[in-house]
């Protein structure tokens, strides 16, 4: 195939691991309006949780645990479970916060695990890593086809997951999420427990979170902690800024601009010195577009609309 | 219907309510006046739930309630309003009244197993409401842009929407124009005929006098007075923290 | 003992990056993520300006300067137009300007590690304590003197009058004549030079990097919701708080916690008293 068309597929499908990230933050957020910085926190633990299970056994000079060199779906299903599980107790405490003392507790839970991941040999090799996790299917198909099919496996998943969060937004849990953005006070006299809806939709995050991890691993075939810094979670909530938050198409279209937009110009075949002048330079393009698109397009390129019924 | 004993609620230093007793009985309509500052608002915070109350009971219908949420207080059939009505502003006013609809199922799950979409039923109740209170044109708008006086009709349609046997009105006459007024005095007594009872606060005396069966007065966090609206206004209490000073 | 210096010490540092953040908060209304950025842009000013043969210390007074008047410009061109749209839009205006600084830096100066080229310098010792490196005594010298200098100026001066009124309260400022661009200008200028300075003193302790900004903004923005949102006194004790912590942290768990020992104070003390340290000494807002 031809060597664009590959770059161009393979662009599009790590877009598709933020397209899930992106909607999940864009329910919790944009929906609900929490102001969570700790999206990673979810990603990373669903990351880890496929990446210590698909792995095979450690080799002698590693440690992590398990490597069980299991079924990927067992890793995948793991990685929504722990997502989840993770959420629910970070929540416990956290969700008794709002905004900017959220949005502290949420980062500092963040940084917290990531030095976690980073320390904790036994559990995940540390800052080594794990490598070379097998991707599944893989025997089954030449390279090229291959990357195809993982495209495609991927846009499934992201279709499927806007479409579950649309109807979630939509639905009457939606609407009574939107109240809470809105006017907790007046929620509450609507009979909705706040409590409830925010620790309901910070889980489902996690569990969204978890699985794009999962995805992200299968991808990349190996997980490293700082792939796990708050890094991530600034890099979505542009996304979404950029997509138009409160809109889940906003969210859709938002991730994929942005990947694009990050990855485009790492095509151009450069000497390894200039690539690492230019690896800096699309940070700098992304955080332009990101300010020009603010100053212009407040609310993004796709903004929330009134429900029309 | 609505029992308040000997209520205290401090915060800090500030007796906001010291030791408040009054009784709401079925259909009726009370009023709740009181200088600024005299712990109206922080009544009905604790009564509503918002607040914890430091001593005291609270009874609802022969059931204690002083240490439920507000959400739970609310599914008895209490609905109250704040004193600053901004409703949802950016959800639509259909759907601000649809929050309130009685039989709505917020659970989690219950919406991402099945389609729980909005039931034709509600949403025909909610659009006569509207049609009754001619904001039907404006449904599909966010609540943001409507007029004051917009969000003040809409404020009573969201309550109603949410079938009360109860109403708690914070201020529902202030910043409100005397034709605005009259109307709001008319849905009041037609709902109260339906069989709503209402507890009122406000500082307008005339339109609480007008209205009420029977009205509290409060001053500094106490009850200072109690009785029919013309025992009211020539209680000598009354006047001298009115007028007296 | 030495874990009191170095608490100290590591606390003053936090106490200087966290500054001038608080400030911008508290009468711009918004988290600015480019502060992070611009402690790394004074380290690398004063890096490119040593490079280019000033001596170190006035290369790092120019760069705080520099950082200054950078702040301010980013107030004039980014962030004065977009005032009116939110803080959301705000914030991730900040957001992108920390991108495109960390991008232009990192394109510039490249990702490798550097450092001050500065003669390394031994502990005092005195007795049989250690006490602190000449570096570090004076990083406290001036961390004291900067801090004494902003009371003042915050308390005693017109200008600082003023902005402590365009904090408390916008509109009321306006009315009483007060123009809260010169403030916002001001604070800009203030705030960007602080972070200029904290960005220094962390190179001379320890390395100039690319990942700086982003490391220190996640503590910074600790620091700051410990301190109770915009509470410059609040800050500084909070600063130097977490930085006892961190030090006597290191009792207990191994060097490589010692960021997550601070975050898991903050966790602690917001699940505790969610209004932060300030809570402390002023009594709960009004609600509603
Ligand atoms: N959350 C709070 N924290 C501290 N003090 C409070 C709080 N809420 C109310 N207060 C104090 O309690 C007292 C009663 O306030 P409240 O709002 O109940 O008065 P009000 O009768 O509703 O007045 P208004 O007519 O102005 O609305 C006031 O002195 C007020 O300052
Ligand atoms: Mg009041």
């Amino acid at each position: 195939m031809e060597g664009f068309l590959i770059f161009a597929i393979s662009i599009l499908t790590l877009a598709f691991v933020y397209v899930i990230l992106c909607l999940a933050l864009n329910i919790e957020c944009g929906v609900a309006g929490m102001w969570d910085l700790g999206i990673v926190s979810y990603f990373g633990v669903g990351a880890y949780s496929y990446a210590i299970i698909v792995a095979p056994e450690a080799a002698s000079y590693q440690h992590y645990l398990f490597g069980l060199e299991s079924n990927p779906i067992y890793g995948i299903v793991l990685a929504i479970i722990l997502g989840g599980v993770s959420a629910y107790l970070i929540g416990l405490p956290s969700l008794r916060l709002r905004r900017e003392y959220f949005l502290i507790t949420t980062i500092a839970f963040s940084e917290v695990l990531r030095i976690t991941f980073s320390n904790e040999n036994w559990l995940t090799n540390g800052v080594a890593g794990i490598y070379n996790i097998e991707q599944p299917l893989k025997s089954y198909f030449s390279p090229d086809n291959y990357i195809v099919l993982l495209f495609v496996i991927f846009l499934c998943f992201s279709v499927i997951v806007y479409k579950m969060v649309n109807k979630l937004s939509f639905s009457t849990y939606g609407l009574s999420l939107k109240a809470l953005r809105e006017n907790e006070a007046l929620a509450k006299t609507a009979r909705i427990e706040p409590s409830k809806q925010y620790h309901s939709v910070y889980v489902f995050t996690g569990c969204l979170a978890g699985f794009s991890g999962a995805l992200y691993v299968w991808l990349n075939t190996l997980i490293v902690p700082t792939q796990f810094t708050p890094n991530v979670t600034f890099f979505v909530w542009t996304a979404l800024i950029i997509g138009g938050i409160g809109n889940n198409r906003g969210a859709f279209l938002g991730a994929i601009f942005f990947v694009i937009l990050l990855e485009t110009l790492s095509f151009l075949n450069l000497s390894a010195e200039l690539a690492l002048v230019v690896s800096s330079l699309r940070i700098a393009l992304v955080g332009l577009a990101l300010i020009l698109i603010l100053r212009y397009l407040p609310n993004g390129l796709l903004r929330e609309k009134p429900t029309v019924l | 219907m609505l029992t308040v004993t000997n209520v205290d609620k401090f915060y800090g230093g500030v007796k906001a309510v010291e030791n408040v007793s009054l009784e709401v009985n079925k259909g009726k309509i009370i009023g709740l006046i009181g200088t600024n500052g005299a712990g109206k608002t922080t009544l009905f915070n604790v009564i509503s739930g918002f607040d914890k109350l430091d001593r005291g009971s609270v009874n609802f219908d022969g059931q204690e309630i002083s240490n439920l949420l507000p959400s739970k207080i609310a599914n008895l059939g209490m609905i109250r309003t704040f004193q600053t009505a901004t409703g949802f502003p950016r959800l639509t006013v259909l759907e601000n009244l649809l929050v309130f609809s009685e039989n709505n199922n917020f659970e989690f799950y219950k919406n991402f197993l099945n389609k729980n979409e909005q039931n034709k039923e509600q949403i025909e109740k909610a659009e006569n409401l509207l049609k009754k209170f001619g904001l039907f044109e404006k449904k599909n708008q966010w609540v943001v842009d409507l007029s004051a006086p917009e969000l003040k009709i809409l404020e009573f349609a969201r309550a109603i929407m949410g079938n009360p046997q109860i109403m708690l009105l914070d201020e529902p006459a202030a910043g409100v124009n005397p034709a605005l007024l009259e109307q709001l005095m008319e849905i009041i007594q037609e709902l109260n005929g339906e069989g709503i009872t209402f507890l009122i606060v406000d500082h307008n005396l005339r339109f609480i006098c007008d209205i009420s069966d029977f009205i509290y007065v409060m001053n500094d966090g106490k009850l200072i007075a109690q009785g029919k609206p013309d025992e009211i206004v020539n209680n000598e209490l009354v006047i001298e923290t009115y007028i007296g000073k | 003992m030495d874990i009191f210096i170095y608490g100290l010490v590591t606390g003053s540092i936090l106490l200087i990056c966290a500054l001038g953040f608080s400030m911008t908060l508290k009468t711009e209304g918004f988290i600015n993520v480019a502060h992070g950025q611009m402690l790394m842009l004074g380290a690398y000013f004063t890096l490119g300006l040593t490079y280019i043969g000033l001596p170190f210390l006035i290369a790092a007074f120019l760069s705080v300067l520099l950082c200054g008047v950078t702040g301010l410009a980013f107030q004039r061109i980014l962030f004065k137009p977009i005032k009116s749209n939110g803080i959301l839009v705000q914030l991730f205006t900040s957001v992108g300007l920390a991108y495109l600084i960390n991008g232009l830096v990192g394109a510039i100066a490249g990702k490798r590690m550097l450092s001050f080229d500065i003669p390394i310098s031994r502990v005092v010792k005195v007795g049989d304590v250690y006490l602190v490196t000449p570096y570090e005594f004076m990083i406290l010298g001036i961390v004291l003197a900067t801090v004494i200098f902003l009371h003042i100026f915050l308390q005693y001066t017109i200008m600082g009058k003023h902005i402590r009124a365009v904090a408390d309260n916008q509109d009321l400022a306006k009315i009483r004549g007060i123009n809260p661009d010169r403030c916002s200008d001001l604070v800009w200028f203030i705030a960007s030079s602080l972070a200029g300075l904290g960005g220094i003193f962390l190179g001379i302790l320890g390395a100039v990097h690319l990942n700086m900004g982003w490391q220190q903004i996640v503590m910074i923005l600790s620091v700051t919701v410990l301190g109770g949102l915009g509470s410059i006194y609040g800050v500084m004790l909070a600063g130097l708080l977490l930085g006892f912590a961190m030090e006597f942290g290191l009792l207990f768990v191994s060097s490589n916690y010692r960021t997550a020992i601070a975050f898991g104070v903050i966790i602690l003390v917001l699940v505790i008293r969610p209004e932060g340290l300030q809570s402390l000494w002023q009594s709960k807002g009004r609600e509603t």
